[in-house]
């Protein structure tokens, strides 16, 4: 017997693409126990249900979309919907998380996840109305941008509120970093998804959901969510996300001089005032549009009015992408990110790994390795949004040095004869926080299962928390990135969005759990089920051939010093922390779980 | 007249639907939006999130045009209340509502219809921005004169409604 008596639709898709056959099959209730929702039970799915080595844009690869327990209930900031599967950027096991509110939608419709394998032939997209499931001909949405498939599919179906995960002509044409987009401006980012959903000819997914999920103890939810939205309300992280969005971040990192600028070759953008939460407030944004029952509402909508880029909109941009295609490309002009963002939303492919990729051209442009010639007659300077613009362009129409680009930052210097100027860890682009002056978050880009990226143990604000200076020393950070990886994987695995970790301690977050599913998890079991998640993505990554070798960063980052800004010096002292991080999480000298660990896990069959 | 009345502003809307969240567990103890008496209505393409919620009209036609007689008055709040005995599920109510806010429990085939939770209702209660408001009718005006003089084609909306579109006629702003 379930000892989850609530929170779970019970019910899962499996879609065979191959086949054109959509199924109802019961959700693997066990998994959801050993681990918890979405980004656990994706990772277990994963694991059992792919063949090592299959090709990750091929008909073997899956797609797993899976919610948590909390999701379509009362429980604050409940809201994402993880998708499982194998990168074609990294070759290594992968997920991505978008927020919006697609995943409330699956369960109301009476699903915990889809689990989509095979691949059509022709362009289809997935129609989910209630108990209804069906596999539509997509050839006349084939093509078209992401926003305007939303809209085409709305008017369709006739229904405004349905909700739709779509790919743009990216995902279609296989940039290696193409997202699946949703709710115009959400999206499952990271790691390629989007080309996965492009090489099966699956053009969307459509919901319409009007039932609910039963919950366990319904009184004393009523009671913990009360709590959680009122804390919502007065945290002060909350409230300045409320305010400025996730730019709020962009003055403090800057100035403790860990900001990404000009392709990883320092941490401190001179320019960044003018991309700060508050001057965007004051000079760009004109609204906020938030996602399912959450209170921070952070995505900001953002219209150009002036100058070359009128006209355009988008919601957000956020953090990582003004990082990203801001400092990173040495660009200040706020329109000119919006255009850029603008562009990859509708094409359907990361600003992150977009903007490392087009920092990595700009610097072999500056060098003199590549040359107008190469561009297509862009004046590819760090610095310059008109250029980043257009190269944006390139890469969405696949078309000149934009071709090469979208194959991922790795592919693309190995091709221009510059891996150095890469910067990744695994194939996966790094986020904005530079490592040289946060270097606990070397250490997690380093270890992260999907390449670099910074949402596996985000400890930069931990690292600077009571004395900024800590967060140049090596010491302790194995420990804190080890327990922050465990967080992490807890928050994903019930689906919350990551806002919501400020502001829930683990105790509320598994008060609401209790609630929900009945069941009752002590933070020490909480956090074995943390470990067990990540020790499956391990196993899996391990299985696919990966090592120490590969936990590794961009030689800039750990042999030559900050050269300037606030962390001026400081390299990522790796293999010490490398060292410690393997021994507390039991692993051994080459990162592979020990088989002592796993059975402690109840891994030991896997 | 002294009942308050539900007042909403679509320009402070997030488009959380908290609301629609604490209206459908306080009338039936579950979370399901198509069992909310309030709706937030996204229009994407002009960044815009319309609260769709019941208006205590002064004259409710959905009182008017109801052929059995099954919707009456809160006498002290004005909420609407159902006689589930005698209505007969012809959705007329649902026809003749200007605002289209009356939806059907698919589970009684009946009208799910507000009754402003017996004077406390839980969609104010619950909105972090105040995008719907529980006021006395002498007041409902005032926040739109300020927003139409501050923020709308007065000031600031002027330069949404040329970039984005529909800064006024919400409800028409769909078609």
């Amino acid at each position: 017997m379930s000892y989850l008596a609530g929170g779970l639709a019970g019910t899962m898709l499996r879609v065979d693409l191959t086949q054109g056959q959509a199924s109802r099959v019961p959700t693997p209730r066990n998994l959801f126990e050993d681990y918890i929702g979405a980004r656990g039970v994706g990772a277990a799915m994963l694991f059992r249900e792919l063949e090592a080595g299959v090709d990750p844009l091929g008909a073997d690869n899956k797609l797993i979309f899976l919610t948590g327990p909390l999701e379509g209930t009362l429980a604050p900031g409940a809201n994402k919907i993880v998708v499982t599967f194998r990168s074609p950027l990294t070759g290594t096991y992968s997920f991505s998380l978008c927020g919006g509110h697609l995943a409330p939608e699956l369960k109301f419709a009476g699903y915990d996840g889809i689990v989509v394998e095979g691949k059509s032939e022709h362009p289809v997209y997935l129609w989910v109305d209630n108990d209804q499931v069906t596999l539509c001909d997509a050839s006349h949405l084939w093509g078209r941008l992401t926003h305007d498939t939303e809209d085409e599919l709305r008017a369709e179906i006739g229904d405004p509120d349905i909700r739709v995960a779509c790919i743009g002509p990216a995902g279609e044409k296989l940039v290696r970093f193409a997202c699946i987009q949703a709710d115009y401006h959400r999206e499952f980012g990271r790691g390629g998804a989007g080309a996965v959903m492009g090489d099966k000819n699956l053009k969307a997914i459509v919901i319409r959901g009007t039932g609910h999920v039963d919950v366990a103890d319904p009184p004393a939810l009523g009671q913990v969510a009360e709590d959680v939205y009122a804390q919502l309300a007065q945290h002060p992280k909350a409230r300045a996300r409320r305010q400025y969005g996730t730019p709020e971040m962009v003055e403090g990192v800057n100035k403790l001089g860990f900001w990404a600028t000009r392709n990883f070759t320092t941490g401190y953008f001179e320019k960044a005032d003018r991309l700060t939460g508050t001057r965007l407030k004051e000079e760009l944004y004109m609204g906020d549009n938030s996602c399912y029952a959450c209170t921070v509402a952070c995505g900001k909508i953002s219209p150009v009015s002036k100058g070359p880029f009128a006209g355009t909109a988008i919601e957000g941009a956020e953090f990582e992408t003004i990082g990203l295609l801001g400092a990173n490309c040495g660009v200040a002009d706020p329109a000119a990110i919006v255009a850029a963002t603008a562009i990859c939303d509708s094409y359907g492919f990361d600003t992150m790994s977009a903007g490392v990729a087009v920092s990595c051209a700009m610097e072999a442009y500056e060098q003199g390795i590549i040359s107008l010639s190469d561009t297509g007659g862009i004046d590819l300077r760090f610095g310059d949004g008109d250029a980043l613009v257009a190269i944006m362009q390139q890469i969405a129409d696949r078309e000149g040095l934009g071709d090469l680009l979208a194959e991922g930052v790795v592919r693309a210097a190995q091709q221009l004869g510059v891996p150095h100027m890469a910067m990744h860890v695994k194939g996966q682009e790094l986020a904005t926080y530079e490592p040289r002056g946060v270097v606990g978050m070397g250490l997690s880009y380093a270890i992260s299962p999907k390449g670099g990226h910074h949402m596996i143990a985000p400890t930069m604000g931990l690292e600077v928390a009571g004395d900024p200076d800590n967060r140049l020393r090596a010491e302790g950070k194995a420990e804190m990135v080890r327990d922050t990886q465990l967080i992490m994987a807890v928050v994903d695995s019930l689906a919350l969005c990551s806002s919501m970790r400020f502001v829930l301690g683990p105790q509320s977050m598994l008060e609401l759990y209790r609630a929900v599913t009945g069941r009752h998890l002590d933070e020490e079991q909480a956090y074995l089920i943390a470990e067990r998640i990540t020790n499956v993505e391990r196993l899996f990554n391990v299985r696919e051939g990966f090592g120490r070798q590969e936990d590794t960063l961009p030689e800039r980052l750990l042999s030559e010093p900050m050269p300037t800004g606030p962390s001026v010096g400081s390299t990522v002292p790796l293999d010490t922390m490398l060292e410690e991080y393997y021994a507390l999480m039991g692993w051994d000298a080459d990162g592979v779980p020990t088989q002592e660990r796993l059975q402690e896990l109840g891994l030991e069959a896997e | 007249m002294t009942h308050k009345v539900l007042v909403v502003h679509p320009q402070k809307c997030t488009g959380c639907r908290i609301c629609e969240q604490w209206c459908s567990w306080s009338h039936h103890t579950v979370v399901n939006p198509a069992k909310s008496r309030i709706a937030i209505h996204r229009l994407h393409h002009r960044y815009v999130n319309v609260p769709v919620a019941c208006s205590q009209c002064t004259k409710a036609p959905c009182i008017e045009v109801c052929p059995e007689g099954s919707i009456s008055r809160d006498p002290e709040t004005f909420g609407l209340i159902l006689d589930q005995e005698t209505c007969i599920g012809c959705r007329l109510c649902l026809e003749s509502c200007p605002r289209g806010c009356i939806k059907v429990d698919a589970d009684e085939g009946m009208p799910l219809l507000c009754d402003l939770c017996g004077g406390d209702p839980q969609c104010v209660k619950h909105c972090p921005e105040d995008a719907i408001l529980y006021l006395e009718p002498d007041k409902v005006d005032r926040g739109y004169r300020e927003f139409h003089t501050c923020q709308g084609l007065g000031g600031e909306g002027r330069r949404r409604n040329e970039l984005l579109g529909g800064w006024t006629g919400w409800y028409y702003a769909a078609s």
